[in-house]
This record gives structure tokens, C-alpha cells and sequence, in this order.
């Protein structure tokens, strides 16, 4: 079989609305990621910013898909949440400060007033750790997509011979 | 492989590996042993005993609170307002007159999500909270062998009294995601992160099988 593409069916409609979708639900995802002093937290928060790339992949096909979200970008966010999460524990208990379980959310309370916002003192931990969470999870998600919808265009295609 | 052979990947190597090590051995010596009874999460609390009475059990019956039990509870800093000069401020809803109710409650009775072991009596708190306006489980008092022992009720209690306090978060549900069980949380992040890597392997093969 010719190496060429079979012909990509382009739809306006469902470009447009793809287009309008991708942005705001990956606003949304990032507002529930931070959201850990409501409802949200990292996992959900992940799974939506997921099922953003998801949608845009399938509107726009896999090799603009793999322009916005490169390959070297996904294992950066896939190992750099576990760092994030693993760092913060780190820290703690460097500090001596593990008192509670193990995150000893006050240790970094000399960090915040540093910063600038005494009286917050778990602001960083809360966040770093859920931000570490959801990007681990959306990378991963994302990944696994990019890897099935790449075999399913390969048979298509017809394989490599 | 004498050192000036080496290369200097391999000197970052073993600096980060010594590093780690140190850490670590450094890290053990810190983290609380799982299931230490003393640990602050796990603390069992049996707050005190005295000799019992029949005007103590009588009073109890009636619905009032000794002033023994209560001055022992004061005592032990349950109270509002600091306990020492200097001191945080402790923020425990008091045993004042009609702000608390005793119930007696028999052995095997299944209730809060527990079997009652020992028939005794229970001391629930009316905190005053606008939404979930019941009284709470705060005391248990035990009566066995002429002793009277007073229990103080552990893990739901202790996480809306102290969370806040003790980890800075005003969510509990947050808290006890990231701190109190942050290492099942960090287990589950390691999973989905195994699994991603295990997709990748199987997927990416190219052929070979």
C-alpha cells in the first residue's frame, strides 16, 4: 500500500466547537486541580485536563495532537509530578518537622511568610502536592491514548511492509 | 578503575548516591513508627480512673456530670482558652450545664459505626454548629470492677478539633488526603505511573513479541 495518508474528513462544525472546548475545559481542569479547599483535587483535576487532549486529538488527528503535546513533554509531566509529590515529603522530612504522619504541612511556614503570605502556611504543600498529582495523571492518560490511537492509524494503514 | 579514569557522569553518580543514602539514614531516624500508639494520629485515649460511688452512678443515671470526672477533665487542659502562660489558645467545647447530654448505652449495641464492647455511658456535646446541629460523641465513661474510667472518643473527634492546628489546612478532607495518609496517596500516584510505563512497553514494541 502507498505510504500516502488516507484523506483526513475535515468538519467545520465539529473543528470549531473542538476549538472553543479545548482551551475552557483545560481552564476547568486546572480550577479543580486547584481547588483543594472545596471539592477538587489533583486526581479529578488531572482527568479533566486529560479529556481535553483527548477531545482534541480526536478532532484534529494525531499528528497535531502530538504538535501540541509532544512526546518529550509528556514524560517531563509524567516524572515531574512524582518528583513534586516525593519533593514536598522530602523536604519535610529534612526539616525535622514530621511530627503529624508524614507531610508536616507547617514546615514550610518560615517559606510562605518569605513569600509573603503568613497565616497560610499549608498554601504551598496543599498545592504543590495536588498540582503533582494531576500532572502525573494527565500525562499518563494522555499517553496511553497517544499509544492506542497510534496503533489503530498503523493497521490502518496497512502496517510497515 | 582508578579515580582519574573516571568520568564525570560517574563522580555525579556517586555524590547523589551518597546524598541519598545520608537522607535517608537521616529520614529514619525521623519518621514515626507505623502504628506507634503514641504517634499523634493513633493515640489512644483513656483519659483517667477513679474509685466509683453510688452517688457518681446515680448521677450519672440522672443525666449530670460529676464535678470529679469534670474538674479531671478540666484539668487535663480540655478546656477553652490557654492552659499555660503563653500558651495557644485550646479550643474544646466545655461541659457546661445543658450543653451536654449522657446516655446510657447497653453492651452490643451497634451504633456510630461501632459495636459498644462494654455497657457505659456517653457523653455527647451540643457544639452549637449551625448545619449539623447534633450533639457529638465526645466521652465514654466505663464502669468495672468499683472503677470508674473515662475514655475520650478518638479519630473524628481529634480531626475536627486539631486539623487545622496541626496541618495548616482548613479542609479536612484535604488534610487527610495529603497528610495523615499521604503516603497512600504518593502509593497511588506510583501505580498510575507504573501503569503509563507498563502501556508504553507493551504498546511500543514495533513488532516484537
Amino acid at each position: 500500500m502507498t505510504p500516502e495518508k488516507k484523506a483526513y474528513k475535515r468538519d467545520v462544525i465539529i473543528e470549531v466547537i473542538a476549538s472553543l472546548m479545548f482551551p475552557l475545559t483545560l481552564l476547568f481542569g486546572l480550577y479543580v486541580m486547584f481547588g483543594t479547599g472545596g471539592t477538587g483535587g489533583g486526581f479529578q483535576g488531572g482527568t479533566i485536563m486529560a479529556a481535553a487532549y483527548i477531545l482534541y486529538i480526536t478532532v484534529f488527528g494525531h499528528e497535531k495532537g502530538r504538535e501540541n503535546m509532544p512526546e518529550s513533554v509528556n514524560a517531563l509531566f509524567k516524572s515531574l509530578g512524582l518528583f513534586l509529590y516525593n519533593g514536598a515529603g522530602w523536604i519535610c522530612i529534612l526539616f525535622s518537622l514530621a511530627a503529624a504522619q508524614w507531610l508536616n504541612l507547617p514546615a514550610f511556614w518560615p517559606v510562605t511568610d518569605f513569600v509573603g503570605v503568613p497565616g497560610s502556611r499549608s498554601f504551598l504543600v496543599s498545592y504543590m502536592i495536588n498540582v503533582g498529582i494531576g500532572l502525573t495523571v494527565m500525562a499518563s492518560f494522555v499517553s496511553q491514548f497517544f499509544d492506542l490511537a497510534w496503533k489503530e492509524e498503523e493497521e490502518m494503514g496497512g502496517g510497515e511492509e | 578503575m582508578s579515580l582519574q579514569e573516571m568520568k564525570p557522569l560517574t563522580w555525579t553518580g556517586i555524590l547523589v548516591a551518597i546524598v541519598l543514602i545520608a537522607a535517608s539514614l537521616y529520614a529514619i531516624e525521623d519518621v514515626p513508627a507505623f502504628g506507634d500508639e503514641n504517634s499523634a494520629a493513633n493515640k489512644y485515649i483513656k483519659l483517667f480512673t477513679i474509685y466509683s460511688d453510688a452517688a457518681l452512678v446515680e448521677a450519672l443515671n440522672a443525666g449530670t456530670l460529676p464535678e470529679e470526672i469534670k474538674m479531671q477533665i478540666y484539668d487535663l487542659g480540655f478546656i477553652k482558652g490557654p492552659t499555660c502562660k503563653g500558651c495557644q489558645d485550646e479550643n474544646y467545647p466545655t461541659l457546661e450545664e445543658g450543653n451536654y447530654k449522657i446516655e446510657y448505652i447497653e453492651k452490643g449495641t451497634w451504633l456510630g459505626g461501632r459495636i459498644y464492647t462494654e455497657a457505659g455511658w456517653d457523653v455527647l456535646i451540643h457544639e452549637g454548629e449551625i448545619f449539623y446541629n447534633e450533639p457529638q460523641q465526645y466521652y465514654f465513661i466505663e464502669e468495672k470492677y468499683g472503677n470508674l474510667s473515662v475514655f475520650r472518643y478518638n479519630w473524628p473527634v481529634r480531626v475536627t478539633e486539631r486539623t487545622e492546628e496541626e496541618t495548616g489546612i482548613a479542609n479536612v478532607v484535604t488534610a487527610g488526603l495529603a497528610d495523615y495518609r499521604g503516603y497512600d496517596t504518593m502509593g497511588e500516584e506510583t501505580v498510575i505511573i507504573t501503569g503509563a510505563i507498563c502501556v508504553i512497553l507493551l504498546l511500543r514494541r514495533r513488532g516484537r513479541l
